[in-house]
């Protein structure tokens, strides 16, 4: 007896993850309402839905905006599961936020059991340069490990804000497609990369 | 109930072999499904004792439930049942497989019942059948049924039996022979199912009898009956007391010694009963015929029900139905009053619990996962509008609290606050501590109505202290207006002036007067109230002992302290709420006094008019 909505565009489920204050809800809130909040309040989860047109194809986007704090860790893991991409995110102001990364990065991969899950390392708060503890190279260099992208935002000039999301849904955009294929067997000889391009600003 | 349990093949060794022999005339593709449902049966069979030895926790799921049951009165009559519709049950059934093999999403109840009696396995299965398998909320007993099957007002009544009930309130009374007419077992076993996948059930979709026969469903798969193996016996020795007196003591005492959950339950159903026979005129079910119809189920003698039923009213005290209102959901249009958004984040926060909780043991699903984003999307969505709320709401919060200030530096404003204050603290905490009492005592039917006690209690008494002061100060400006009037009577001009405003100050003060004594009187009721309402509190605490209850339904920790948090937070908007209020009252008082005096005093002129 569940209802269904009709026919909807396709869904594209993002996590958001990264230390506390690293700027995760400023992000999502810069992305969803284009505002900016100053005063900071921990998040414990919130999720949020919104219709956009990402080439040209309109498609809806599901942002699941994570706990930072350890404390919800538990509640975390449970929407790690259904996520389809994610956005790692530290503050370029904060080392231990940086060094955090690694953790949620292996976090998700364990549940997620794939390597190549669609992922962007980010580096938030990029307006404040003058306080930088992680340089930009020291970033770049993890993430070429890992083999995904990086990129620095700042929730404050919404520099790079739209760019992130966007980026991250075209990912998984390609990688459900190439799911299909192989799953149909009908083999659409069509461009058959795998996304593991660098972005340099 | 389920026809095609092992214990019907015991009890009936040829039905499946006749079957064959009169089905010759159908395809053979019939006869496969005949067989292949056969050896299902007994794999089952052999997968339930396999079970029976693992585990007994979930041991009672669906026709083992029976056994357990005690009372083989209702064993018996199943079994008469199958003997009269067999045929017809066999065809259904039929059917039921052959749509099953056509619509593979559906997977229907074959592979389900298989998996029964393995552990919760880590992988998406299709639906939810995981945790409809695991977990279920039919056929377990009362504790786990109200925390699988949650309402998430904080009312620990499982949610099948809640929603029944409310769906029978609402249209179930008028409907003749309600409870006695059943509906179609494949209908009430296909909302069982619905609820054991946790999935929204729409019983107006469906009809009376089958959500009766659902109702009657749960009760009769209940592992131990209401009333407890041992508590059952003394109650029917106390059913059976002649002396009208003296059974209802024995009742009442038997009853506040049963488990909480059970007590509630019980007083649920015995007050819905109770309703069901206030309209035996329409629906030709009076006690009797009732007690009868539901004996069985509840696993008593009529007699006992009867007396239940007439003796509801002392045994269970204060119990009203409430009607369930689940959690919001992403299309429903959301609340704008704050009072209603904090109420639905409470629930929808005991629902996300519930859904972590599950998952944390290790039960997902695909439509779970779904759901658990949506109500998190909604919750988000609702504290961004309490947020904004909070934000405009600031700047009139504390000019409402000026002018509390002031208010409470008079004498007065003091001496009659205080009696209020005490039971508002009083209720304030037992709200905190314990939510099911808030809600018994509180009807939530009207969503705003819980507060509206407290609230117009404190309206009437403030308020009728910033009238009184109001009209003293009033009084005490016409009568220097009086004396001022003496001397400079002789003025013409004044005089006219001065005697319009004495006459409309003096109407004015008649009407105050008038006012302040219809005040003191609302006082001298909501007083009264009070003091029942404190009884009713104290009663209750009585019959509920908080803690144990409370953390049944609350597992998780945490939950109690977001609980307490919201609920404080709740309780300090509908302060504010409160004051608005009062200072509205007074404002529109006032106006209509004015009013009425100006309109007094032209009546008055007119006939000076006339007469002239």
């Amino acid at each position: 007896m569940s209802k269904r909505p009709a026919v909807q565009p396709a869904l594209h489920k993002v996590i958001m993850v990264g230390s506390g204050g690293v700027g995760k809800s400023a992000l999502t809130l810069q992305f969803m309402y284009d505002e900016f909040v100053e005063d900071y309040e921990p998040t414990k989860a919130d999720s949020y839905r919104k219709k956009i047109l990402l080439d040209g194809e309109e498609v809806q986007i599901d942002i699941l905006d994570t706990a930072g704090q350890e404390d919800y860790a538990a509640i975390r893991d449970n929407y790690f599961r259904s996520g389809e991409g994610f956005l790692c995110i530290f503050s370029i102001t904060e080392d231990e936020s940086f060094q955090a990364t690694q953790e949620f990065r292996e976090q998700i991969l364990r549940v997620k059991n794939d390597d190549n899950i669609p992922f962007l390392l980010v580096g938030n708060k990029s307006d404040l340069d003058e306080k930088r503890k992680v340089t930009f190279q020291e970033a770049q260099d993890r993430a070429n490990k890992w083999g995904v992208p990086y990129v620095e935002t700042s929730a404050k000039t919404r520099e790079n804000v739209d760019k992130v999301f966007y980026d991250l849904m075209r990912e998984i955009r390609a990688r459900k497609k190439d799911e299909n294929k192989t799953s149909n067997g009908r083999g659409k000889d069509k461009n058959k990369k795998k996304k593991l391009k660098c972005v340099i600003l | 109930m389920d026809f095609d349990s092992p214990e019907v093949m015991k009890d009936f060794p040829g039905l499946y072999s006749s079957e064959k022999k009169k089905g010759n005339d159908n395809d053979y593709n019939d006869e496969c499904e005949k067989t292949t449902k056969k050896d299902m049966l007994i794999g089952k069979r052999k997968e339930k004792k396999d079970k029976k030895d693992k585990d007994k926790g979930y041991a009672a799921l669906e026709g083992e439930s029976s056994d357990e049951a005690s009372t083989c009165k209702s064993k018996k009559s199943k079994a008469f049942k199958f003997t009269k519709s067999k045929d017809k049950e066999k065809e259904k059934h039929k059917d039921k497989q052959e749509s099953s093999k056509k619509n593979p999403p559906k997977k229907s109840e074959k592979p389900h019942k298989v998996r029964k009696g393995f552990g919760p396995s880590k992988h998406y299965v299709g639906d939810c059948t995981d945790l409809a398998d695991a977990l279920p909320i039919f056929g377990v007993d009362i504790e786990e049924a109200c925390t699988r099957g949650r309402c998430h007002d904080g009312i620990s009544i499982p949610l099948p039996v809640r929603e029944c009930v409310d769906y029978i309130e609402a249209t179930g009374l008028t409907f003749e022979g309600v409870y006695k007419v059943s509906g179609p077992k494949n209908k009430v076993s296909q909302i069982r199912k619905i609820y054991n996948n946790r999935q929204v059930v729409r019983l107006n979709e469906y009809d009376v009898p089958t959500a009766t026969s659902l109702l009657k469903m749960f009760l009769r798969d209940l592992p131990e009956p209401i009333f407890t193996n041992e508590l059952l016996i003394r109650f029917e020795e106390a059913g059976a007391i002649l002396n009208y007196n003296t059974r209802e003591k024995h009742l009442k005492t038997l009853i506040e010694s049963l488990p909480n959950l059970n007590r509630l339950l019980l007083g649920w159903l015995i007050v819905h009963l109770h309703n069901v026979t206030l309209k035996e005129h329409i629906n030709k079910m009076n006690r009797q015929a009732l007690s009868q119809a539901l004996n069985h189920t509840f696993h008593i003698s009529s007699r006992l029900l009867q007396a239940l039923i007439l003796h509801q009213e002392v045994l269970f005290p204060n119990l009203a139905i409430i009607k369930y209102y689940p959690p919001l959901e992403s299309e429903s249009a959301l609340p704008d009053d704050p009072v209603i958004i904090e109420k639905e984040l409470s629930k929808l926060e005991s629902l996300l619990s519930q859904i972590h909780w599950e998952m944390q043991n290790g039960h997902f699903s695909k439509t779970r996962e779904e759901h658990l984003w949506e109500v998190q999307r909604v919750t988000t969505e609702l504290k961004r509008k309490l947020k904004k709320f909070a934000k405009t709401e600031n700047t009139s919060q504390q000019t409402s609290q000026d002018i509390k200030q002031q208010s409470e530096e008079k004498e007065a404003e003091k001496v009659l606050e205080e009696p209020v204050q005490v039971p508002k603290l009083e209720e304030a905490t037992t709200v905190n501590v314990e939510v099911e009492v808030k809600n018994i005592e509180l009807t939530y039917d009207k969503k705003i109505d819980p507060e509206s006690v407290t609230e117009s209690e404190e309206t009437a008494n403030s308020s009728d202290a910033i009238k009184e002061q109001r009209t003293d100060s009033e009084e005490e400006y016409s009568d220097s207006e009086l004396s001022s009037t003496d001397s400079e009577l002789l003025e013409d001009v004044f005089c006219q002036y001065f005697d319009e405003k004495i006459v409309t100050l003096k109407i004015k003060n008649t009407l105050l007067k008038d006012l302040i004594e219809s005040l003191t009187e609302n006082i001298n009721q909501e007083k009264k109230e009070i003091e029942d309402h404190q009884k009713k509190i104290s009663n209750l605490m009585r019959c509920l002992p908080l803690k144990p209850a409370y953390r049944r339904c609350l597992k998780d920790p945490n939950s109690f302290n977001e609980v307490q948090t919201l609920l404080v937070r709740e309780n300090h908007m509908l302060q504010i709420k409160k004051l608005h209020l009062v200072r509205q009252v007074m404002e529109q008082k006032e106006q209509c006094i004015d009013l009425q005096a100006k309109l007094k005093y032209a009546m008055k002129d007119n006939k000076d008019l006339k007469i002239f």
